[in-house]
């Protein structure tokens, strides 16, 4: 049981939303939560199954941040066969992520 | 060693230690009524107070006068029978050499001359003071502060008669036992939650803190059985300023407690300020004993809200309709009545419940709207005091009473203030947070600016106090001042009680982070981090400069290891109600870690960004 974080732009997070779950985290290179956020996923990702985690930096992605509302970073917005199910702001603790994985 | 590191005393410690230095220094002299003992400060944190002390033969009664620089500003009181006598000198001015007059029931009198140190700087001057004597009496007008100054006390003159050197914050209010409860010095959590509440005697004695696991902000309220409701929040969940507890006055212990997002949706009807994070921001409650209800003022849904005290259900709601899911319209707001003129409140502050059942409010007006297209400018706003007659079978609501309006952006404050009532018709209206941005009605909290904005901005506050309409009373200060407090300096129940204070409740265990990134060994922390480490007695306080967006985790290493996460990327705050917990470079990060469940030898180690550094410190806990 384990998936893989990866690094993706607005585009491919339209493309990849379509069908099944996604935990989108919307980052930023300079804020200290996000660089801790990428440790947090990485550790929740070795615990779940049939989600993608991905990420988007919210300088280079301004259509998609401003299409879904992205006002602060850190954000994780969860979609399910493309829609958004739960937003997070802020950094988060591991079982807060899985669980709102897992529901 | 790179990093500071102090043990320091919780204030209660040290007035005990003081305490017990002072008495010592007594019992040791020859004191006599002629000859008394006199102790300026007694409790380190209010300057203009002191403690005289004498023996005499028979029992007595003692009438102090500290006199005034005119016969208007003398302050008498009387105390009651002993043969052991500690009497409290309240009112003293500084840098002057005061005279306080003692005399007994016999009419023997003696005089003592106290000599002040000057206040500092913080200790603002009033820039107008217009009242009367007659009218004011030896009444203070305490004043609690949102930008760089100090808590203090005016007289009709305009004189500073009292101050506290602790940067206490929020609420200042007298309880049955004579004592003030205000916002303790020591913070939790940026930018302005503090741990709790002191009980304080006005000579500077703190006589309790009562400890919250997340913390006090804003107001409290005395219940007839002496408990107290504390507003506060739950700091893991995320949000702020969105609960309210009962707190056991004896044992500190949380009897109950009013969760608002059980009853309010959070993201709807948000005022200008409003964000996720802190999106009701509750600044006041009432307890209101005929409804046996709740009355909350949430200053990001422009809304006071009325809950009942057993059940928690939401009862009804002021405020402007718009925004709010009509199903929530239709059941708990009000529609406005009568042939006078009505403006809804925005961004309110300060809900008080009159003896008829009127709700009174500083309705601060910020934005003044809902939809931000139709956002008010502090330039063409207003803030008022306003009295609201509500009707909750009908759910019909009339104004029936303002001041403030015809004052414009003079009297605008965007944040914070308040009113009282002391009567029919008599009130106290405090417009405590007006700011000026190059000259300009400021259209933020000024606390909020920084660099060049801030050496641009100016103060003021404005207290008022009418009587049937009449201005009676008006002082004018330039700083910012949560909250405006009338209350006289003696109080008969607030008498000088020996012993330690207690530190009562908890503040609970810190969260940990249960994620620990990887991390190069690096050595000793760099000087360039300027890292402090304080211990106190219930809390181990870590303080350093670091770059914005540095990832930095403070690692406890015992038997087991606890990690926090220290936050350095400042949180945009939108409602910076106490500025005085700012740090002029704003790089500064102070992070508290509660001592609780922490007991051992720990050596401190910091993982900042991908490197572990070493503090070289050990400590006991």
């Amino acid at each position: 049981m384990a998936v893989a974080v990866r690094e993706i732009n607005g585009v491919e997070l339209e493309q990849l939303i379509a069908e099944g779950k996604v935990l989108a985290d919307f980052y930023s290179k300079v804020c200290g939560p996000c660089k801790m956020l990428s440790f947090v996923l990485n550790d929740v990702a070795k615990n779940v199954d049939n989600v993608e985690i991905v990420k988007l930096d919210f300088d280079e992605n301004k259509e998609t941040v401003e299409k879904y509302g992205v006002v602060g970073y850190p954000t994780l917005i969860l979609f399910n066969n493309g829609q958004e199910v739960e937003r997070l702001k802020g950094l988060q603790q591991k079982p807060i992520i899985q669980r709102m994985i897992e529901r | 060693m790179t990093v500071k590191f102090k043990e320091f005393e919780h204030i209660i410690s040290e007035q005990f230690r003081t305490e017990e230095a002072f008495l010592a220094e007594y019992q040791k002299g020859d004191y006599s009524f002629s000859n008394p003992y006199v102790k300026l400060n007694p409790y380190l944190i209010a300057p203009l107070t002191a403690l005289i002390m004498f023996k005499t033969p028979e029992p007595t009664d003692v009438t102090i006068t500290v006199k005034g620089k005119e016969t208007a500003g003398d302050i008498t009181f009387e105390i009651k029978t002993a043969t052991e006598h500690m009497i409290p000198v309240y009112g003293l001015y500084a840098d002057y050499a005061n005279q306080v007059e003692l005399v007994l029931t016999n009419g023997e009198k003696t005089v003592v001359t106290i000599q002040t140190e000057a206040a500092p700087d913080s200790v603002k001057l009033p820039s107008k003071i217009e009242t009367t004597p007659e009218y004011f009496g030896d009444n203070m007008m305490f004043v609690s502060p949102t930008s760089p100054a100090s808590t203090a006390a005016y007289d009709y003159k305009g004189d500073a008669r009292w101050y506290g050197t602790l940067n206490t914050a929020f609420d200042i209010k007298r309880v049955k036992n004579g004592r003030l409860l205000l916002g303790t010095h020591r913070l939790v959590t940026p930018p302005y939650h503090v741990t709790g509440l002191y009980e304080m005697g006005m000579i500077g004695k703190i006589y309790k803190e009562y400890r919250l696991p997340s913390g006090y902000h804003h107001d409290q309220f005395e219940m007839e059985d002496g408990n107290i409701l504390i507003l506060t929040q739950d700091l893991p969940r995320g949000t702020v300023e969105d609960m309210c507890v009962l707190v056991d006055r004896k044992t500190g212990q949380i009897l109950k407690s009013w969760d608002y997002q059980k009853v309010l949706p959070q993201n709807v009807a948000g005022s200008g300020s409003h964000s996720s994070h802190d999106w009701f921001h509750n600044n006041a409650v009432w307890y209101d004993k005929k409804t046996n209800s709740l009355t909350l003022s949430g200053r990001h849904q422009d809304a006071i809200i009325n809950l009942d005290y057993e059940t928690g259900a939401l009862n009804w709601v002021i405020g402007d309709p718009q925004g709010w899911p009509q199903e929530l319209v239709d059941k708990y707001f009000f529609t406005p009545v009568g042939d006078g003129e009505f403006d809804w409140q925005y961004e309110q502050h300060a809900c008080v419940v009159l003896p008829d059942g009127d709700i009174f409010v500083f309705d601060n007006g910020h934005w003044r709207s809902k939809v931000k297209e139709n956002y008010v400018a502090a330039k063409d706003n207003f803030s008022r005091g306003v009295r609201y007659r509500i009707d909750t079978e009908r759910m019909e609501i009339e104004q029936v009473w303002q001041y403030g309006k015809e004052r414009g952006a003079e009297f605008f404050s965007t944040y914070i203030c308040n009113v009282e009532y002391y009567a029919e018709g008599h009130y106290l209206v405090h417009s405590g947070g007006i700011g000026y941005l190059n000259g300009e009605p400021s259209n933020r909290p000024p606390v909020q600016y920084t660099g060049k904005d801030k050496e641009n901005t100016i103060f003021n506050s404005i207290t008022v106090e009418l009587k049937d309409d009449v201005v009676m009373y008006e002082m004018q200060i330039p700083a910012n001042y949560y909250r405006a407090e009338k209350l006289k300096l003696y109080c008969a129940e607030d008498v000088l009680t020996l012993g330690k204070g207690e530190l009562l409740g908890t503040l609970g265990v810190t969260e940990e982070f249960l994620t620990i990134p990887p991390a190069e060994e690096a050595g000793l922390v760099p000087q360039l981090y300027n890292v402090k480490i304080g211990l106190e007695e219930d809390r181990v306080i870590f303080k350093a400069t670091f770059e914005k967006g540095q990832m930095v985790l403070l690692q406890f290493e015992g038997d087991t290891t606890q990690s926090y996460f220290v936050p350095t990327t400042k949180r945009p705050f939108l409602a910076m109600c106490v500025g005085t917990f700012l740090e002029s470079d704003d790089r500064a990060v102070e992070f508290p870690v509660s001592r609780e469940g922490l007991t051992g030898e720990f050596k401190i180690t910091l993982i900042i960004d991908e490197n572990k550094f070493e503090t070289g410190l050990t400590v006991q806990l």
